[in-house]
């Protein structure tokens, strides 16, 4: 068993947490002098316990965590995409069009047959959209299928 | 007499349709969660939050269908414990022990009407308990000042790992690591920009809602996904209700039992809905002894952590109403609701919002009610849904929490950080770095820094203002020992609590 996750986590955390409060230190004195409590005080206190933390993390890891390896990695890296996919999508193509594609290709590439998982896709995007339009009144986009 | 006149309030405001309406659908919507694994508490709370939120609900209409989505969770956990032997959220770990073996002996129904009693009388017991402690605790809570809020924010930090947590350094990690995040934008006392990067978007802060989803749903999508976990279930059948009244009445002690001590962990800080049920339940078996059959399908097997864990999740309330301090991961993110509702929590809740703490703890008794009477017939219609495979599931509730946060503000801007948050989730559940943490630093990171400079603004700029009261410095004992106790109770307890579990006949 190693420990590299801890140690390389700590290691991280350590730079945030130097990077944080030499930042906090930058800031200008604020107007009407400086007083018991300035706004770099509570950053300072927490990059300090950071620091603390992360040295803790860096001498006494944790034993490693089985980390996903080849396809579930893969995989988990396509679920992901798709996400910031859809949210980029989301606008352009309309909600329900692009709805179905994202919750169609996450349930296919979670083990759905491809035709299952896209028309479960449809149907949750049509009934989300039906029920937030016209039941909530709350307007998602519809993009593509805007009636002009 | 005081409360009952304030209860009866609360009654008057849960009692209309509107609300009513809204506690039904969120008993039934808890159930749900609940008894879906992969769906806990508090990431089925987390979800609902930018719902309750752009349907512009009135605060206590969206906090009764909060609270009765948290209650009702907790009852939905036990029905795929007894029916798969897989808990659906961990409270409901203990029933699995005795559920099971009845549901093998063919008394699956009889189990789950038996734990839906019991559910009822924890819950019932857990919210008289809230009633008549939460008032004096508010009471108390009025003569503190802003150190001794500090002190008390720390301690609710420390023990929130609970003494059954395995590395109380990574839950100050990961509490630093929230309350960072709370620091970015505007500094509210005098207008410095911090860590804002002079992006737009940062100066009113990073939106606690979207981290808490990000956090918890995409991170719980991107398990399932590590895991392939996506497979459907066998189909399970439930089986003819044979239950007695005898058998029921025959229970009862043990309902009050559990329920008490229930709702006493859920009080204390750092035990919990968790070990509220294992105790619930190792006391029984210790009270009952040979004559039980514990492990091999006893009724008071099933009763016993239920009646606990419903206990607990009331009494869990507690510190969340009147001191504004959660000791859960769903009472954390109540908490968020209430913040973004513009309450400002704590004891004085209890005098400027009573409506809203008054309506919400008579919703909690309506929504038990309800939940009883929901889950006694329709449990066949909860049974079928648990074998909808996940991989349709979690896709479709991903996209839940997409609109959600995106109809808060209509940004695309505010999903990419969503989805960020999520992969940061899901690293920081590998590296077993708790996210409950860093949601709680999130919420009360403004409110601990504020109480700091408070406090030495009185004492002008003294640091040894922080302890220098008696309650102060037993705050800080506590929170000391919260941090110490897992290193030297924590392995005994986690021990006892897997040896409980391998004790089922699971194996053959």
């Amino acid at each position: 068993m190693t420990s590299l996750g801890d140690r390389t986590l700590g290691l991280g955390l350590l730079v945030l947490a130097v990077a944080y409060g030499w930042a906090a230190q930058q800031w200008p004195e604020p107007f009407g002098g400086a007083e018991g409590v300035g706004p770099e005080t509570f950053p300072t206190i927490l990059s300090v316990v950071l620091v603390a933390g992360s040295l803790y993390l860096m001498i006494k890891p944790d034993p490693d965590a089985q980390w996903p390896m080849g396809k579930s990695a893969l995989e988990l890296l396509i679920s992901v995409v798709v996400l910031v996919v859809y949210a980029f999508l989301l606008e352009p193509l309309g909600f329900i069009v692009s709805t179905t594609l994202a919750v169609g290709v996450l349930s296919w590439r979670m083990g759905a047959a491809p035709k299952r998982a896209f028309i479960t896709g449809l149907v949750s995007a049509v009934v989300v959209f039906v029920l937030f339009n016209y039941g909530l009144s709350l307007s998602l986009p519809a993009g593509l299928l805007e009636v002009h | 007499m005081e409360t009952l006149g304030f209860l009866m309030d609360g009654f008057a405001v849960a009692f209309t349709p509107y609300n009513l309406m809204f506690a039904l659908f969120g008993a039934f919507v808890g159930t749900l969660i609940g008894c879906l694994p992969g769906l806990g508490p508090a990431n089925g709370v987390a979800i609902l939050i930018p719902l309750a939120f752009t349907l512009g609900l009135p605060p206590e209409t969206a906090m009764i269908l909060l609270t009765a989505v948290y209650a009702g969770a907790m009852y939905g956990g036990r029905i795929s414990s007894i029916l798969l032997n897989i808990p659906g959220d961990e409270p409901a770990m203990m029933t699995c022990l005795d559920g099971y073996p009845m549901a093998r002996n063919g008394r699956a129904a009889d189990a789950l009407a038996a734990s839906a009693i019991a559910s009822f009388a924890g819950s019932l017991i857990g919210t008289i308990g809230l009633i008549m402690l939460a008032p004096i605790l508010a009471k108390f809570a009025l003569t503190f000042g802003p150190a001794e809020y500090f002190a008390l924010f720390l301690l609710a930090f420390a023990t929130l790992g609970g003494i059954t947590g395995k590395n109380p350094m990574k839950t100050v990690i990961a509490a630093t690591l929230g309350i960072m995040i709370s620091t970015v934008g505007i500094d509210i006392s005098t207008g410095t920009q911090r860590y804002t990067f002079g992006v737009l978007e940062l100066y009113e802060g990073i939106d606690f809602i979207l981290a808490i989803v990000g956090l918890f749903a995409i991170s719980e999508l991107l398990f399932f996904v590590e895991h392939r976990m996506g497979g459907g279930r066998d189909k399970m059948t439930v089986g003819k209700l044979t239950l007695t009244a005898k058998e029921v009445i025959s229970t009862l002690p043990t309902q009050v039992r559990g329920g008490v001590l229930g709702f006493i962990a859920g009080v204390l800080p750092g035990a919990g809905a968790s070990l509220g049920s294992f105790i619930s339940y190792t006391l029984e078996k210790q009270v009952i002894g040979k004559k039980g059959k514990f492990g091999e399908g006893d009724i008071r097997g099933v009763a016993a952590p239920e009646a606990g864990n419903n206990g607990a999740s009331s009494g869990a309330l507690v510190p969340m109403l009147t001191l504004g301090v959660p000791g859960s991961g769903t009472t954390a993110v109540l908490l968020a609701m209430l913040i973004s509702l513009n309450i400002t929590p704590g004891p004085l809740m209890f005098t400027q919002n009573a409506d809203i703490v008054w309506g919400v703890i008579a919703a909690l008794l309506i929504g038990n009610v309800l939940l009883l009477v929901l889950n006694i017939p329709l449990v066949g219609f909860f049974v079928k849904l648990l074998s909808v495979p996940p991989m349709f599931l979690l896709p479709i509730v991903t996209m839940v929490a997409f609109v959600g946060i995106y109809s808060i503000s209509h940004s695309t801007f505010d999903l990419y950080f969503m989805v960020a948050f999520g992969v940061a989730g899901y690293f920081l559940r590998k590296l077993e770095i708790p996210l409950v943490p860093i949601i709680l630093g999130l919420l009360l990171g403004p409110e601990m820094e504020k109480n700091l400079g408070h406090a030495l603004v009185l004492s002008d700029g003294d640091w040894s203002i922080l302890w220098s009261s008696s309650l102060s410095i037993g705050l800080w004992v506590v929170a000391g020992l919260g941090l110490l106790l897992p290193y030297i109770v924590g392995p005994i307890l986690r021990r006892r609590m897997h040896a409980a579990m391998k004790e089922t006949p699971v194996s053959d």
